[in-house]
C-alpha cells in the first residue's frame, strides 16, 4: 500500500497536466477548422482560429510560469520529474501547432478571392484528415500513458509526407494560369504546415515513450 | 593478518595515476571497488535489522544511502567500519571485503580499521579541548611522527575551516558554530588519513550556507577519499553522490520491521528512472 505523501505537489502536477491537455484538445480543433477555412473561405473560422490561438498562447504562459514555480518549490524526482521534462516539451510542441493552424487559416483568409485547383485542394484535405488522427492519437497515448501505441505515429506520418513531397508537381502543373498560380504557392506553404503538424505529433509521441521509459530516443523516421 | 594499507591512493586491480587530478575521477563503470558487501544480515539480539544486502561500494565516490527512517541506513554503515562491535547485541553475518580483506576477519584490528575508515556523526561532537587539540589528538595515538602544525594546518585547509579558525586555534571547538564544529569533524577524521569517510547525516544540524558548503567539501574529498554518506535529504544525495543505495523497510507477519537494499545504481538513475517501482515511490513521495 503506498500513500501519498506530496499531495499538493501531486494536485498541482497533475492539474499543470490537465492545462497541458486543454491546450492539446484546442489545438486539434484549430488545426482542423483551420484546414475547413481553406475549402469554405469562411472567414469566420479564420476568426476563430486566430483567436484560438490567443488563449493557447495564455495557456502556454500559464503553464510556463507554473512549470517554474512547481520545479523552484518542489524539485520533482522520478517520474515526476519525467512528467516536468514531457509538460515542457509539450507545452512548446502545442504552442508551434497552434502557430502552423494560424499560418493555414491567414492564408485561407489571403487567397479566398483567387481561383482554385481542386486537386491540390482535395490532398491538403487529405493531409489534413491524415494529420488530426496523429494529434489524437498522440494525445490519447499521453493521457492514458500508452509507450506501445505511440509507436504507431512515425508510420502514420508517412503519407503525410509522401504527400506533402508531391505538391510541388501539382504547383507546377498550374504554371500559366498567374491567379491560379499565387494560390497554388501559397498551397505548398499550406502543405508544409501541415507536414510540420505530423511530425510535431510524432515529438509528442516520444515525449510519451520518455515519460514511460526514461529513454530520450528519436523514433525511426521513415523516408518512404 | 592485519590491515596495513599506506595512505594516498590504494592501488587495486589497476593502476591509479597519482599526478594530474581526471575531472571525473571515477565513472560508475569504471572506479574499483573498494568494499564488497555479499549476503550482508546484522541483528541486535535476536532483532533482524538489516537483510540479504550486496553492495559494492567504489573508490573516489560518494555512495548515498537513502531510505525510510529505521531501514537500517546507519546500520549498514557501521559495519563499514565496525562501529557496530561497540554496540552491545549487535552480532554481523556475510562478507564485508574491504580491499579484498575480511573485515570481520579475526586478525583483524578494529581499532586501525576506524582509523582507515573515518566516521563523521549526525551531531556535530568535537571533543572539549581546543581547535588544535581535536586534530591532533587521533594521529598522536596512532603514533605520528611529522609536525603536528603543518597537520593541523593541512586538515582545517582541506575542512574549507582553516581561515575561520586559524586565529583561535587554542580556542575551544566547543565556540564553534554548529556548521564549524561539524567542519572540525571532518578535519578530525581526515588528520588520521583514512581511506574512506562515513558520513551519517552530516548536514542535518546545518543551515543551507553550511550544507553547501559541505557539499561542496565533500565533492573535494573524493578526489582523495572514498565517501559513504547516509541522508535524509534527497535533493542532497542527488547533488552530492555518484551512487545511491535505496533502502526499505519489510514489515514482518508479527510486525518485525527488517531493512533491506532495494536498488542500487547511478545517482543519475536513481533519482530520474529508477528501474523499481518502490524506489520510484519513494523518491516521488508515494510511500507509507
Ligand atoms: N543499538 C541498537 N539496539 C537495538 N536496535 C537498534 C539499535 N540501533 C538500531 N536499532 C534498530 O535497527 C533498525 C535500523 O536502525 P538504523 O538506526 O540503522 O536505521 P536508519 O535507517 O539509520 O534510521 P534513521 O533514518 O531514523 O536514522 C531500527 O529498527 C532500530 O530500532
Ligand atoms: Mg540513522
Amino acid at each position: 500500500m503506498t500513500t501519498d505523501q506530496r499531495p499538493e505537489f501531486h494536485a498541482a502536477l497533475n492539474s499543470l497536466e490537465e492545462t497541458t491537455m486543454d491546450m492539446a484538445d484546442r489545438v486539434e480543433k484549430m488545426v482542423g477548422m483551420a484546414v475547413r477555412s481553406l475549402v469554405t473561405s469562411d472567414n469566420s473560422l479564420v476568426t476563430e482560429v486566430i483567436s484560438s490561438d490567443d488563449k493557447v498562447d495564455e495557456l502556454y504562459m500559464d503553464i510556463r510560469s507554473r512549470w517554474m514555480q512547481i520545479m523552484a518549490r518542489q524539485q520533482p524526482m522520478g517520474r515526476d520529474l519525467r512528467m516536468m521534462a514531457a509538460i515542457l516539451e509539450l507545452n512548446n510542441t502545442l504552442e508551434r501547432m497552434g502557430d502552423q493552424a494560424v499560418n493555414i487559416a491567414r492564408i485561407a483568409r489571403a487567397t479566398a478571392g483567387l481561383p482554385r485547383e481542386e486537386t491540390i485542394l482535395a490532398k491538403l484535405v487529405e493531409m489534413g484528415d491524415l494529420v488530426k488522427p496523429m494529434i489524437r492519437t498522440s494525445i490519447d497515448c499521453f493521457v492514458r500513458r500508452d509507450a506501445d501505441e505511440c509507436l504507431l505515429l512515425p508510420a502514420m506520418d508517412v503519407p503525410v509526407d509522401v504527400l506533402n513531397r508531391g505538391m510541388w508537381k501539382h504547383v507546377v502543373e498550374c504554371g500559366h494560369d498567374q491567379p491560379l498560380l499565387e494560390w497554388a504557392t501559397r498551397m505548398v506553404l499550406v502543405s508544409r504546415a501541415l507536414e510540420r503538424v505530423g511530425d510535431q505529433a510524432v515529438d509528442i509521441g516520444e515525449q510519451v515513450a520518455f515519460l514511460m521509459t526514461g529513454d530520450h530516443h528519436e523514433f525511426t523516421r521513415y523516408t518512404g | 593478518m592485519s590491515i596495513r594499507l599506506e595512505s594516498g591512493p590504494v592501488v587495486v586491480g589497476r593502476a591509479v595515476s597519482t599526478g594530474a587530478a581526471s575531472p571525473s575521477p571515477a565513472s560508475p563503470e569504471t572506479a574499483p571497488v573498494i568494499f564488497d558487501i555479499k549476503g550482508l544480515n546484522v541483528y541486535y539480539r535476536d532483532f533482524h535489522a538489516v537483510a540479504d544486502t550486496d553492495l559494492d561500494i567504489h573508490r573516489n565516490e560518494i555512495t548515498a544511502l537513502i531510505g525510510p527512517s529505521g531501514c537500517g541506513k546507519s546500520t549498514v554503515l557501521r559495519c563499514f567500519n565496525r562501529m557496530n562491535d561497540l554496540i552491545d547485541g549487535a552480532r554481523v553475518e556475510g562478507r564485508v571485503l574491504y580491499h579484498g580483506i575480511d573485515l570481520y576477519g579475526p586478525a583483524v584490528d578494529a581499532v586501525e580499521v576506524r582509523r582507515r575508515i573515518g566516521m563523521v556523526f549526525q551531531k556535530p561532537n568535537p571533543f572539549p579541548k581546543s581547535v588544535y587539540e581535536n586534530i591532533v589528538f587521533g594521529p598522536k595515538v596512532a603514533g605520528w611522527k611529522g609536525n603536528l602544525d603543518d597537520l593541523v594546518e593541512e586538515s582545517l585547509r582541506r575542512a574549507a575551516l582553516w581561515d575561520e579558525v586559524k586565529d583561535k586555534l587554542d580556542g575551544s571547538a566547543l565556540d564553534l558554530s554548529g556548521g564549524q564544529q561539524q567542519r572540525l569533524c571532518i578535519a578530525r577524521a581526515i588528520a588520521t588519513s583514512p581511506d574512506v569517510v562515513l558520513m551519517d547525516e552530516p548536514c542535518s544540524a546545518l543551515d543551507p550556507i553550511a550544507t553547501y558548503r559541505i557539499e561542496s567539501l565533500m565533492r573535494e574529498l573524493k578526489e582523495q577519499y572514498t565517501i559513504v554518506v547516509v541522508t535524509h535529504n534527497m535533493q542532497q544525495a542527488a547533488r552530492v553522490s555518484d551512487r545511491t543505495a535505496f533502502f526499505s523497510v519489510d514489515v514482518g507477519e508479527e510486525g518485525q520491521r527488517t531493512g533491506r537494499l532495494v536498488e542500487y545504481d547511478a545517482t543519475d538513475q536513481v533519482f530520474t528512472a529508477p528501474s523499481l517501482k518502490e524506489t520510484e515511490d519513494y523518491i516521488t513521495g508515494r510511500f507509507g
